[in-house]
């Protein structure tokens, strides 16, 4: 019984390893490899990659210390952070909404969130080039407001689309945890005189925590590799670890050290993930 | 067994599932670059399915064919890609000098540095990189690179770039008279302080949708490239290509076959068809670049007064295929730029 068990799984640990395990391998052996003349590379052991993300020859051939490819990271988790704080605060009442109206509507609603999907990625970010062009709705409001100049371009339209693109991610995971609220306990506040702040504060905000922290994990990784919105939106003035990595493979042909830097981003993603998976062994301990 | 064969391997196997080689042709060249009308032509007089996947940049080629087996028959980069790529070993030898489409080029591209032998590539077409302004922006004059890169009042802010610095640097050096793939720190040091005193004025570095940003106004000047200038202010946008006494960037795209590609024969007959006379000025009339292949004449469209974009009277200066050294000089100066 229990053999048959562990060969049924054999397919799953191939694919595991083929899929996810090989390429990872390799994007690590590249990271060490010699970098090609003009671009590519030559298997060989070479560690500098990593020290180029810290140190890097100035303008008069010196070896510094250099924070520009920190300063990138940094960057990149600010946005990230912030798109997913964004996310949170939005997607806690439109899943609440959405999670107390009939049974017919709410089926409607959850299609209307996924919906977005349906579409590539890229002509939505495109949809926003638009909105917030001088021509779009949006760009004609400011400016009858009396706004200067164009909205597109700037860190705010970045963190809109950003914000835009990963949101459903977001309310479906809180819509699922909220669903699951009993509806006494929301009764029982209000029996004990708690306000409808208090509420959402002391019985609300706790019952779907479980949910928000899937949804900021569902947010946040993807958002720390992105590089539609940044470019398109942003106007690719500040790099981002998605665009550095793409720069290293593409103009700077420098393959080890796109592969270094993918693998910095990789390890930022797994403490993400291991932070995660602890908090919620641990609040499985307890419960 | 290293990484390239395991990845041809693989893409092998892939490939091989729907692999009637014979019967279609996977083109990679530059967005929409092709006539429509001819890739219909070609496949109803051939019976071959043609796949076409658009790049950018040609840094973007580059790296598809750096990763081996890419599974085109043809790519379109241009001419110091072209010799990158001829270097690396990573072409078909087509014997070019004896196509059909050979006799029908220009005899100034014959024999080029990029392709001496003339036996990996055939021109398709070529022109220059440059700068146009939104007339409805910015009225003064478009004789020197300075109006770009140290933009007057009515530019502040409004000037885009692009989002690859291979031939924005280009300009830069030609605006400051640094020679091309200059490994020279200092040199490069001033190319690096003008596009960062030009910074603060550039409200994106974007190679995509330009053509939007600039003819709605979104921005008042961008680089770009002559043909689309032509193409975009014959649909009725008001802007202008400048023709900076300093010089233009200049560049050629050919025909290239990747090595290992599945149907080299095919790839080879597309580009005789290609250069054919009567399918050339089809091309030149859809495509608005020059180009370096016989023209009807009686046919072409653009002239040097309805398209002065293609006819430039400034000096043109060719991109060419920067040692390591330069090219990491180059990449220094944008990493630091966008850090």
């Amino acid at each position: 019984m229990r053999g048959a068990r562990i060969w049924g799984l054999v397919p799953a640990w191939v694919l595991m390893l083929a899929t996810l395990m090989v390429p990872l391998l390799i994007v690590a052996a590249v990271s060490v490899a010699e970098r090609g003349s003009y671009g590519g590379f030559a298997w060989d052991f070479n560690p500098l990659s990593y020290r180029e993300i810290l140190f890097s020859e100035d303008w008069d051939g010196n070896l510094v210390f250099d924070p520009k490819y920190l300063a990138i990271i940094g960057r990149t988790l600010l946005l990230a952070g912030a798109t997913t704080l964004i996310c949170m605060a939005l997607a806690l009442p439109v899943a609440y909404v959405i999670a107390t109206r009939p049974p017919k509507t709410k089926a409607l609603l959850i299609y209307l969130v996924t919906l977005p999907f349906w579409v590539s990625m890229i002509v939505r970010v495109y949809a926003w080039l638009i909105i917030l062009g001088s021509e779009g709705f949006v760009g004609r409001f400011w400016h009858w407001i009396g706004g200067e100049g164009t909205l597109l371009f700037t860190p705010g339209a970045m963190l809109v689309g950003m914000v835009y693109s990963y949101i459903p991610l977001m309310v479906l995971p809180v819509f699922a945890a909220i669903e699951k609220l009993d509806p006494a306990l929301l009764e029982a506040g209000a029996d004990l005189y708690g306000s409808r702040w208090t509420t959402a504060r002391r019985v609300i905000l706790p019952l779907t925590w479980p949910g928000l922290a899937a949804g900021a994990v569902l947010v946040f990784v993807p958002a720390l590799g992105t590089v539609l919105e940044p470019m398109l939106l942003g106007g690719g003035k500040q790099m981002m670890m998605g665009t550095l990595i793409q720069t290293q493979f593409g103009g700077a042909r420098n393959w080890p050290f796109g592969a270094a830097v993918a693998l910095v981003l990789m390890a930022m993603v797994v403490i993400v993930l291991v932070i995660n998976a602890r908090r919620s062994i641990r609040k499985e301990a307890r419960a | 067994m290293n990484l390239k064969t395991m990845l041809g391997a693989a893409t092998a196997i892939a490939l091989a599932l729907p692999a009637y080689a014979e019967g279609t042709l996977n083109l990679y060249t530059w967005s929409d670059s092709i006539a429509p009308e001819l890739i219909e032509k070609f496949e109803a007089q051939t019976g071959t399915t043609i796949n076409t996947d658009g790049f950018q940049s040609n840094e973007d080629a580059l790296t598809k064919l750096q990763a081996g087996s890419s599974g085109y028959d043809i790519v379109t980069p241009s001419q110091h890609f072209v010799k990158i790529v001829i270097d690396e070993g990573l072409l078909e030898d087509i014997g070019a000098k004896d196509l059909a489409a050979y006799a029908q080029v220009d005899d100034k591209w014959k024999g080029q540095w990029w392709d001496p032998e003339n036996a990996y590539s055939i021109p398709l077409a070529y022109g220059t990189a440059g700068f146009a302004v939104n007339r409805d922006v910015y009225e003064g004059p478009v004789d020197s690179w300075e109006v770009y890169f140290t933009p007057p009042a009515d530019l502040k802010g409004k000037v885009a770039s692009l989002s690859y610095p291979d031939e924005v640097v280009g300009a830069a050096q030609l605006y400051l008279g640094v020679p091309f793939c200059s490994e020279d720190k200092a040199e490069m040091k001033k190319v690096y302080d003008l596009l960062m005193a030009q910074k603060p004025d550039v409200a994106a570095y974007s190679s995509d949708n330009i053509e939007n940003r600039l003819g709605t106004a979104e921005v008042g000047a961008h680089f770009w490239w002559d043909g689309n200038v032509l193409k975009t202010r014959n649909d009725g946008a008001n802007i202008v290509y400048a023709e900076p006494k300093e010089g233009l960037v200049g560049w050629l795209d050919s025909f290239v076959v990747p090595k290992g590609a599945a149907n080299v024969e095919g790839a080879k007959q597309f580009i005789d068809f290609m250069s054919e006379e009567e399918n050339a000025t089809i091309q030149y009339n859809y495509y608005a670049h020059s180009s370096p292949v016989k023209l009807d004449l009686t046919k072409a469209k653009y002239t040097p007064e309805n398209a002065p974009e293609l006819f430039p009277t400034v000096p043109v200066e060719f991109s060419k295929a920067c040692s390591p050294a330069a090219q990491d000089l180059v990449t220094k100066v944008w990493t630091d730029l966008l850090r």
